[in-house]
């Protein structure tokens, strides 16, 4: 990384925002949201390896980091703002404001199981995750004693291998359940790509912030139209 | 297993020292001299009280985070988590028959066992605070503001801070107007604390008494942030007595604060619902530019010393030591540097000598060292006292007499 190019981050300039967003499927989906609410980042700044860049005004600079990231750095104000699915959020419980549903990369937190397993009634589920909260929350209303077993990836294997009853986990298609044998139990929550605002930059940025949330529901109102036409 | 190492500090705890801690020192003489000029009486609480008593004071919630243990008899005690809670119980008992208004301030070091947020990560923090009982009126909630903005300036902070303003009885009244229940209405609360414009209009969307006019002002009040602008258009959507009284008061408070001419400080946010179960009128919260969570906050609570058997009116607020001394110390034109200049170091080979002369200094105020590092070098060395070579012996001799 060229040091001399990365834009100065936590500026105090009250006209200037940090943009935090999650890589991956929710990053292009964001960039090309913001595009239309006049937010542009030339290609050859997104083409390089950079984790930091700026929008061509020169008013945004965007850091790409991991989902989970995107609220610490949003809660402890280094990012003013940040763009992060419904599902991060939840799981994090991270104290931000949620002030725009983006409504991209949209998919569903689900519990999954083997389909013989579905409808079984058992003293103790055992449950894989990358949500240990989620899980717990929502089989904690329910009163079901639950032993979570959290996992970083391919949570899909542990009822395949005998490791859990059901899993928790983020489904978009539902293709990767299929193709391991699982069927959807049930609907947790639905998740969105969410933009979420620093508690403290929202007052001391106001102006700014609120001229971005305008420019995003704008465009994000352009879209449905768009979309009913 | 391991043993713990020794060097290890607990989660959310730090020290201080060098020019930090003399910065944190200086901000909070800041901080009290203004309170003392405004008739604060400094008062110092119990760090350790009965966990009932911070129960009663902050709810059950927030108490909750506090550090506990038990006292010889069984009792549950907690590091205190707040002062208030100590200081309304003494207003109430203690100072029973002082004449009102009381004013009372502290600076105090408070515990959480449980952080609020993740960026909130410290466990023990220095609260300095004004509690104001026994007024209930509009000039008692102007003097906390007026306080808080004078230690903001003292502080160089004017214009780096923003002070949001608003009254809990204009959300009171909108809940009550859509008759919602308990579980309901917090719902709500969050929404709009979260700032959730279409989790709101989803919300109000299944509640089918409301009016049209109260659901477009609900729908809007998460975004009714800014300056007088701000009570206009909510006048033009509020239709219930509860939330208009509530807009009258800070309205005639926002006219106060243009014409002291401290507006440029302040800003009204009807979409700040935290802490509604403890506030009974003003709210305010304290944010400063370099810090990611607000650095102090305060309000109304006429309600708390009923708690403690005497109902009056009270106002206080708060500011967090440790997150100004944060902010302040990544400035480096505010660290006071009290190492220029007025250093003198003396050195003798006789105690007697040595120390009249630092005696004399220190009479007219001067900062003194006394050279002592040698004779500590002298004392680690063990092998060394023992058996002073010639060459250790003068040369620690050269170095006192310098």
């Amino acid at each position: 990384m060229n040091l001399d190019e990365t834009p100065i981050l936590r500026s105090s300039d009250k006209r200037r925002l940090t943009i935090a967003l999650a890589k991956g499927r929710m990053q292009g989906d964001a960039l090309r949201l913001l595009e239309r609410a006049g937010v542009r980042v030339c290609d050859e700044a997104l083409a390089s390896r950079r984790l930091a860049v700026e929008d061509e005004s020169g008013r945004y600079c965007f850091i790409f980091v991991k989902p989970s990231d995107v609220t610490v750095y949003v809660e402890h104000g280094i990012a003013d703002c940040g763009v992060v699915g419904r599902d991060v959020l939840l799981e994090s419980e991270a104290d931000v404001l949620q002030p725009l549903d983006l409504r991209i990369a949209r998919c569903r937190i689900v519990v999954a199981a083997k389909p013989e397993a579905a409808s079984a009634d058992c003293g103790m589920l055992h449950v894989a995750t990358k949500y240990p909260r989620i899980a717990a929350a929502h089989f904690g209303a329910r009163g079901v004693p639950v032993e979570i077993i959290e996992l970083s990836g391919s949570v899909e294997l542990a009822p395949v291998l005998g490791l859990a009853d059901c899993i928790v986990d983020l489904v978009e298609t539902g293709r990767t359940l299929e193709e391991n044998g699982l069927v959807v139990v049930e609907t947790i929550a639905e998740s969105t790509g969410r933009l979420v605002v620093n508690r403290a930059s929202y007052q001391l940025k106001a102006e700014a912030i609120s001229e971005l949330i305008d420019a995003l529901g704008e465009s994000l109102q352009e879209k449905s139209m768009g979309k009913a036409v | 297993m391991t043993p713990e190492p020794l060097s290890k500090i607990p989660g959310g705890m730090r020290y201080y020292f060098g020019a930090e801690a003399r910065l944190r020192r200086a901000l909070e003489a800041k901080c009290m001299s203004v309170f003392d000029g405004w008739s604060y009486e400094e008062i110092a609480t119990p760090s350790v009280d009965y966990y009932a008593l911070f129960e009663r004071g902050m709810g059950h919630d927030e108490a909750h985070r506090a550090f506990r243990f038990t006292d010889t008899d069984g009792r549950l005690l907690a590091l205190r988590p707040d002062v208030t809670s100590s200081v309304a119980r003494a207003a109430a008992t203690l100072f029973a028959e002082r004449t009102r208004p009381l004013r009372l301030c502290y600076a105090a070091s408070v515990f959480r066992q449980r952080a609020r947020s993740h960026a909130e990560w410290r466990r023990e923090s220095k609260h300095l605070g004004c509690e104001l009982v026994g007024a209930g009126s509009h000039e008692a909630d102007i003097e906390m503001l007026v306080i808080v903005a004078e230690a903001l300036e003292k502080l160089g902070l004017r214009g780096e801070c923003r002070i949001t303003l608003n009254h809990v009885e204009i959300f009171n009244g909108v809940a009550e107007h859509l008759s919602l229940d308990q579980d309901a209405r917090e719902e709500m609360r969050l929404l709009v604390d979260t700032r959730d414009d279409a989790g709101l209009r989803d919300f109000l969307a299944t509640r089918a008494a409301s009016s049209s006019q109260l659901d477009a002002f609900s729908s809007r009040l998460p975004r009714l942030t800014g300056g007088r602008e701000v009570l206009t258009e909510a006048r033009r959507m509020i239709t219930n007595g509860r939330s208009l009284a509530a807009l009258d008061a800070l309205e005639t408070l926002w006219e106060t604060i243009e014409a002291l001419k401290l507006s440029d400080l302040f800003e009204i946010d009807l979409g700040d619902t935290s802490g509604l179960d403890y506030y009974t009128g003003l709210v305010f919260k304290i944010y400063v530019v370099g810090a990611g969570t607000r650095v102090g906050s305060g309000g109304r609570y006429d309600e708390l010393t009923a708690n403690f058997g005497r109902r009056e009116p009270a106002v206080g607020f708060v500011l967090d030591l440790d997150a100004l001394t944060d902010v302040l110390a990544r400035n480096e034109s505010c660290f006071l540097s009290l190492d220029d200049g007025y250093i003198s170091s003396i050195g003798g080979v006789d105690a007697t000598r040595l120390f009249k002369e630092a005696m004399r200094r220190r009479a007219n105020d001067e900062r003194v060292r006394v050279g002592l590092e040698m004779k500590r070098h002298s004392m680690e060395s063990s092998d060394e006292v023992e058996a002073p070579s010639d060459e250790t012996a003068t040369r620690r001799d050269r170095e006192v007499a310098e």
